[in-house]
């Protein structure tokens, strides 16, 4: 994936807009933690990013393949390498744990027209299974595992085919402090082996600062702040300072 | 006023999209393997026993008012085995069975996608570069084209056997002179055939539309079904009228 950009996005499927205006350019291999308050659009712009929601305005590129107005086929193709952790998991509640994350590549293996080797695939799943630490699980369904362990499934599942960009929408939402630093730990991990570009959002400020050298604000549908997460506490704006201090007084 | 057109427009654009993707899909050899057989299954066996019971009760009932009413005026029940099979094959058979199946396959398959869209497990196909309406009603589709000749078969026999039964038991016309064939021409088995057809292709894409509209949570779900199995009963009730009219003074027309 050479380049992700998004210029002058606008959606607004009511007033006031949801988005106004974001322009964003991400270059490959970097990993940008997105936040803002509730409410702000974060969701919705990185469905606008990987293709699932079109814009009523503006330009997503990536790879210098606008997604707004290529083929659906085209970005079938994109999407395909494109890793996503869904807020709510969205894992396939049909499916067992190990159909679930070996998904992604028995469908890509399909589109490709390739015969997967059954004992590799098996293989496969049960390594990045064990990477979460649910080994012992892979015939459960998900509806039997704890939110806890399926948000790590959906987590092995978005790595499995391992994808040039992955997008995280709040790996963390709900979860204990040690399953949070456990999560951030296998993100960590992902991203040093595979030198993925990485996107991701999350309410816990902290860890995100933590995680990303780059952070990106949004606030009522617009850019607030975009640039090093070293700058970010004292940048000049108040809002930005305020949220990122999680101060009561300011202007949020 | 423009309003409602264009949100008219807009739905009749996507079915459209969803019917062009599924009739693209069901002609393409890439498949799930074991999918189809899943959904055979769902469509078939698990309305077996529903459609026997349902086309029994209706034999039954269609016998013994046919009879009653004759009865009342010539009182010569010779006729009517011969017309009530013909009815069947080319009418009763395949409408009433479709009738079921529309209530029974259509909501379970607007709730299964329903509740997918909900619960962002139709995005999560969309990630995997998987076209859902390929993924999730192709299979259907082709299923319950299957299914839906294959019970309507079933339902017209089983329809016709009950109706000798009554007949016999209630009014004492003997199955071999109920039981007479001989009015059915190539043209209402032709009829029939060309219903269930279109019948077996119109409940799943109908209801896997409804149940991709689904928006919200579980009351979006409740709405797509209910909307799947009235949208996919008008639409069986329709054709009928349509592919009858047709046939009528097409296929029809010689006998």
């Amino acid at each position: 994936m050479q380049l992700l950009e998004v210029r002058k996005l606008h959606f607004n499927p009511a007033v006031p807009p949801v988005l106004d205006g974001v322009s964003l350019r991400i270059e490959p291999g970097q990993t940008v933690g997105l936040c803002g308050p509730g409410a702000s659009g974060k969701s919705l712009l990185l469905k606008i990013l990987c293709g699932l929601v079109r814009p009523e305005g503006g330009r997503v590129e990536i790879d210098g393949l606008d997604l707004c107005t290529c083929s659906s086929a085209a970005l079938r193709a994109v999407q395909s390498r494109i890793g996503m952790l869904f807020q709510n998991n969205a894992l396939f509640d049909s499916m067992t744990v190990a159909d679930n994350v070996s998904f992604p590549l028995r469908q890509r293996a399909i589109q490709q027209g390739i015969r997967l080797d059954e004992a590799y695939v098996r293989q496969l799943v049960h390594e990045r299974l064990r990477a979460v630490g649910l080994a012992d699980h892979a015939d459960k369904l998900p509806s039997q595992l704890s939110g806890g362990q399926r948000k790590r499934v959906a987590l092995a599942r978005a790595v499995m085919t391992r994808p040039e960009l992955i997008i995280y929408d709040e790996p963390t939402a709900g979860l204990d402090p040690v399953t949070t630093a456990r999560i951030y730990d296998l993100l960590r991990r992902e991203r040093d082996e595979t030198g993925a570009t990485v996107i991701i959002v999350s309410s816990d400020v902290e860890a995100l600062m933590s995680f990303a050298p780059r952070m990106v604000m949004l606030y009522r549908g617009c850019l607030r702040y975009d640039g090093p997460t070293d700058a970010m506490a004292n940048s000049p704006d108040p809002v930005v300072r305020q949220f990122v201090r999680g101060e009561l007084e300011g202007p949020l | 006023m423009r309003w409602a057109w264009l949100m008219m427009a807009g739905v009749a654009r996507r079915l459209l999209r969803v019917v062009a993707l599924t009739l693209r899909g069901a002609l393409r050899a890439r498949r799930e393997p074991g999918e189809l057989q899943r959904q055979l299954y769902q469509v078939g066996n698990r309305s077996l026993l529903f459609v026997m019971v349902t086309l029994g009760f209706i034999g039954m009932v269609l016998v013994f008012q046919t009879c009653l009413q004759i009865n009342r005026v010539t009182g010569d029940l010779s006729q009517v085995g011969a017309e009530f099979a013909k009815i069947l094959v080319h009418e009763f058979g395949p409408s009433l069975t479709a009738m079921m199946l529309a209530t029974r396959v259509g909501a379970g398959i607007a709730a299964e996608v329903g509740s997918m869209i909900v619960t962002e497990q139709v995005d999560a196909l969309r990630m995997c570069g998987v076209e859902p309406v390929e993924y999730l009603i192709v299979p259907r589709f082709l299923a319950s084209l299957v299914m839906t000749l294959v019970l309507s078969i079933v339902g017209t026999v089983v329809a016709l056997g009950m109706g000798g039964l009554t007949a016999y038991s209630s009014f004492h016309v003997p199955p071999s002179v109920f039981f007479d064939l001989s009015r059915v021409r190539l043209g209402d088995v032709a009829t029939g055939i060309i219903k269930c057809l279109a019948y077996g292709a119109a409940i799943p894409i109908i209801s896997g539309f409804c149940g991709l509209e689904a928006r919200g949570g579980s009351e979006g779900v409740g709405w797509a079904t209910t909307r799947a199995v009235v949208s996919s009963s008008f639409a069986v009730i329709v054709l009928d009228f349509l592919i009858s009219g047709v046939a009528f003074f097409t296929l029809q027309a010689s006998g």
